[in-house]
């Protein structure tokens, strides 16, 4: 059991090494990771008709805090279980993202992984 | 029964957490190693938490888990669980994430300062690597006083590994996972304060030498009377954590090592055999009548319970070196209240100069009826085989055997009774390694 303890030891260090030394290696890398999500662009503006649309978990958009994102593709890799997301799809959904249904923001992080999924703004409502 | 339900508790978790990841259908390999990365921590927290709850050492509750020997090889291989779990947790994680990129899967193991959970995960992680070094023997054979102090470095690891959990922990429901934390925090938190607070108060009973028998010029018996207002009870072969308060020693003062003791319950004082085995049992051999000690247990359940009212049945007792101290004490014990008894004592030795307490042993033999030591000496026999068994007790396979001894003779003797027929339940081992 020691040997094998020590061998995870040193392979732990082995992939954490290699992951970081290759990240630096590949300086494109670290440039091309975000085009890979949808670009966000200037003009894309949708309103929240728009979103409600997009309310499966499948084809998840939601609103927070006047920006739109596509989720969907997060919504597998999601800490919690799809349930907890499903009711927030498609509508304003930044009491969800600042509380987690309790009284806890999300972390710093997973505001950084949000931003890879935006797909625009929100159009502001008008009144018809 | 307390080994069951540790392991059964490890397992109820670990399928809930997976119930809980296959019904959020994980997608392709990425949420594959994602889910596995979220389980891993779960199990991995879980058996860290149970291993620091293990670690109280209550005296008496080690009865539960067949003794504290086996309690200490059940705490040491969850601690092995544990930090092979939490060593996979990120690096499963951080693959999990390289499908958005090596920036992200980097940047979830070093995220910037402001994301403390993940640095206080790696706190933890950190303190486990190495509190644990010494235990399995990562950088050579421990010193048995670092591997002691930095043991203590296990409280701030768990601290910081119930901060990360308590921020990431989604996966199983919030209900279920909120109570999981807290009950188990409590148990892994209520441990450590006993051993470090209260066990230190309350746990630890005042004595002093009163002499300091010579047995060999390697071995010596401490005879220990009461200091205080209490007395140790206990069973005969049971054993202790003394600590000696001699600045004069040249090592362990205030140091707790377990030993075994040789008295017999009905005696007012303590005897402990000490053999010279490390810096410390060196250090004993010149301890001086009148040292302060603190006496810890009494733990261990070598033998059943059942034993403790006198009624034997028919065993045999195989001993290997100082391991004689269980059986020694058990000896006088029987022998002072003369009761029936039908023990015969296998005593493996290296020579006759080396046969410890055999004079004293085969005294007890003549003055009680159905006690029979029979020495076997290694420089004229070999190792202890079958024959040698059978030969001198014939009727061996209808006897409970109690073997201690060094881990070798443990393993040779389980060995031999197992081949000439004396079931795995019959045969119980006490070994002197802790580690």
């Amino acid at each position: 059991m020691k040997k094998f303890v020590y061998t995870l030891f040193i392979a732990f260090w082995a992939s954490v090494g290699t992951l970081v030394l290759v990240n630096m290696l590949v300086p494109d890398a670290a440039e091309q990771a975000p085009q890979r999500v949808q670009e966000p662009t200037e003009t894309a503006r949708y309103s929240l008709s728009e979103v409600t649309k997009h309310a499966t978990l499948e084809d998840c958009w939601m609103v927070i805090e006047g920006t739109v994102y596509d989720v969907s593709d997060y919504v597998p890799r999601h800490p919690a279980p799809p349930s907890v997301l499903e009711p927030w799809c498609g509508r304003e959904a930044t009491e969800g993202m600042r509380t987690k249904g309790e009284d806890s923001d999300h972390s710093a992080r997973a505001w950084r992984m949000l931003e890879r999924y935006r797909v625009g703004g929100l159009e502001p409502s008008r009144r018809d | 029964m307390g080994i069951f339900s540790i392991w059964s508790s490890a397992f109820v978790v670990s399928l809930a957490t997976l119930i809980a990841i296959v019904s959020s259908h994980p997608e392709g390999l990425a949420g594959i190693l994602d889910a596995l990365g979220r389980a891993t921590g779960i199990v991995g927290l879980l058996m860290l938490l149970l291993a620091a709850a293990l670690s109280a050492r209550v005296p008496g509750f080690d009865r539960w888990f067949g003794g504290l020997t086996r309690l200490w090889k059940t705490h040491h291989r969850l601690g092995a669980g544990s930090l092979v779990l939490l060593l996979l947790h990120p690096v499963l994680l951080s693959l999990a994430q390289a499908e958005s990129g090596l920036d992200a899967a980097v940047q979830l193991l070093f995220p910037p300062l402001s994301d403390w959970p993940i640095w206080a995960g790696w706190a933890g992680l950190l303190l486990m690597m190495v509190f644990l070094a010494p235990s399995f023997s990562f950088f050579g054979h421990p010193d048995y006083r670092r591997w002691k102090l930095l043991h203590r470095l296990a409280g701030p690891a768990v601290i910081f590994a119930l901060m990360h959990a308590w921020q990431y922990g989604r996966t199983l429901p919030a209900n279920v996972d909120k109570w999981l934390w807290t009950v188990m925090a409590a148990m892994a938190v209520g441990a450590v304060a006993w051993r470090f607070v209260f066990s230190r108060r309350i746990g630890r009973l005042r004595y002093r030498v009163a002499r300091v028998v010579a047995v060999a010029n390697n071995l010596v018996e401490l005879v220990l009377e009461p200091a205080g207002r209490r007395r140790l009870e206990y069973d005969a072969g049971q054993f202790v954590y003394m600590a000696p308060f001699d600045r004069e020693l040249a090592a362990g003062h205030g140091e707790e090592h377990p030993y075994t003791l040789s008295s017999s319950p009905d005696e007012k004082n303590l005897r402990i055999a000490i053999k010279d085995l490390g810096d410390a049992s060196r250090a004993i051999q010149t301890i001086r009548p009148g040292t302060r000690v603190t006496i810890e247990g009494p733990y261990g359940r070598f033998f059943p319970d059942r034993e403790a009212d006198g009624e034997h049945g028919k065993q045999l007792w195989i001993a290997g070196g100082i391991g004689i101290t269980p059986f020694l004490g058990r000896a006088r014990w029987i022998s002072g209240r003369q009761r029936r008894c039908d023990v015969r004592l296998v005593y493996c030795v290296q020579d006759e100069a080396r046969a410890r307490f055999l004079e004293e042993l085969n005294a007890i033999s003549e003055t009680l009826e159905g006690f029979q030591v029979i020495p076997h000496f290694f420089y004229r026999q070999g190792p202890l085989d079958a024959g040698f068994l059978v030969t001198h007790v014939p009727d061996l396979v209808e006897r409970e055997a109690f073997v201690c001894g060094p881990p070798g003779l443990n393993t040779l003797a389980k060995r031999l009774l197992i081949g000439v027929g004396v079931g795995r339940k019959r045969i119980h081992t006490e070994e002197f390694e802790l580690l």
